[in-house]
């Protein structure tokens, strides 16, 4: 079989040893370094990340996935020189100042990385001002905030406004149990996800325009 | 308080309706056999007298109570330690049995306070937790400050949110009028809510 499908199909079955052992089979046999980027280990992360948004797999199957992708990442990353730009772009996220729930942020960011982003994961409790001093500082394309709870969604649209007020070009999402569409617009933010597969894709949306 | 977490229970939590492939069920297990050691259960539950500064939601009821539960700190630990240690689906598995054991854990609580209830004779009652429609999260402190030193170890952040974040409190009341225009189906989470007695 083609080793590209076999690393599509390690990383598509969540298979961590095997999406290694097959990236550094093809490392060994001198396939290009971006075919097995982006055509084995992406381009079955993007599948997963459709299957899960159409309810066909769990999250547990999508972590197992972006495991592996990461595996395989890991390998590829010294055989890029310093000018390629491997990743897709580069997220600040964090939960929005007084929430300390992170699960859904956490699996938001594991999403992300396992897409081929660059995280910087700021935690909990992060306040508006850190928010965009990590975004400055990273040179990100995103930042994305999650929140539980009603009382501290509101931190979301100071973040909004800071960016706005100081001409940043960083883009903006949202998501938690608390937040939809409705607020997204009321805030002014770029994107709302629903979950993490959605999210996904509005942060890939985001930075096509 | 014994608390269990029924495989099967789990799983459904997880999105699983049909057997899921082996690799996954053998995980849950794993995590399951972890959550016995990881889980503190503990609650404690106060009647509230009449008194000046009582939450709107408890106004106008002819028996009164604030209680709070919690699985304490080990199992949230864990979840980090998962998490840190590159086994995401291990900790997102753990968090969900987590999850159930506190929804098993307000429900007891509930349960011994409606048996309370029941034994000054009122069967049915009404339970509403900070942060629902009516109730701010500033009640939070004043939960705690009726509880007092109760055992539980639960902490306030500045925020009002608890720690270990596997707990949760309540208002509950017995007899007389609601007054207001309190109202779970204006909830956005009326759908999924486990709270609605």
């Amino acid at each position: 079989m083609d080793i590209i499908k076999e690393i599509y199909d390690a990383v598509m079955e969540g298979k961590v040893d095997e999406a290694s052992s097959r990236v550094q089979q093809a490392l060994n046999s001198k396939v290009e370094v971006n075919d097995i980027l982006h055509k084995g280990l992406i381009a079955a992360m993007d599948i997963v990340g459709e299957r899960f948004g159409e309810g066909e797999l769990f999250i547990p199957q999508v972590l197992w996935s972006a495991k592996a992708m990461q595996a395989g990442m890991d390998l590829l990353k010294p055989h890029f020189s310093a000018s390629d730009r491997t990743e897709k772009g580069t997220v600040v996220i964090g939960t929005a100042k007084g929430d300390i729930h992170d699960i859904g942020k956490n699996l938001m960011a594991i999403m992300l990385e396992g897409s081929g982003f660059k995280v910087a994961d700021l935690g909990v409790d992060v306040t508006p001002e850190r928010f965009v001093e990590k975004a400055v500082e990273v040179k990100a394309d995103v930042i994305a905030m999650s929140a539980l709870l009603t009382t501290t969604m509101q931190s979301m649209g100071e973040v909004v406004s800071l960016v706005k007020a100081k001409k940043l070009p960083f883009k903006v999402i949202i998501g938690g149990a608390p937040v939809d569409q409705a607020f997204c617009q009321e805030i002014g933010a770029d994107a709302y996800g629903m979950d993490a597969a959605d999210g996904l894709r509005k942060v890939k949306g985001l930075l096509e325009r | 308080m014994n608390i269990q977490v029924p495989r099967e229970e789990l799983l459904k939590q997880l999105g699983y309706k049909q057997s899921p492939r082996p690799k996954l069920v053998n995980m849950a297990d794993e995590m399951l056999g972890l959550v016995n050691n990881l889980l503190e259960p503990m609650l404690a539950f106060k009647e509230i007298q009449d008194e000046e500064r009582l939450p709107p939601f408890l106004k106008g009821a002819v028996l009164k109570y604030t209680g709070a539960a919690t699985l304490g700190p080990k199992l949230e630990n864990k979840v980090k330690d998962l998490f840190d240690e590159g086994k995401p689906a291990e900790a997102y598995i753990l968090d969900t049995a987590g999850s159930i054991a506190m929804t098993k854990a307000g429900d007891t609580l509930w349960n011994e306070i409606r048996k309370d209830a029941a034994s000054k004779g009122f069967k049915k009652g009404l339970r509403r937790t900070p942060g629902c429609q009516g109730i701010d999260l500033e009640t939070q402190e004043w939960i705690f400050g009726k509880l007092g030193d109760c055992g539980l170890g639960i902490e306030l952040t500045s925020s009002y949110m608890m720690f270990p974040r596997k707990s949760l409190s309540f208002l509950a009341r017995f007899g007389g009028k609601l007054k207001g225009t309190f109202s779970c189906k204006g909830c956005k989470q009326y759908a999924d809510c486990t709270l609605r007695g």
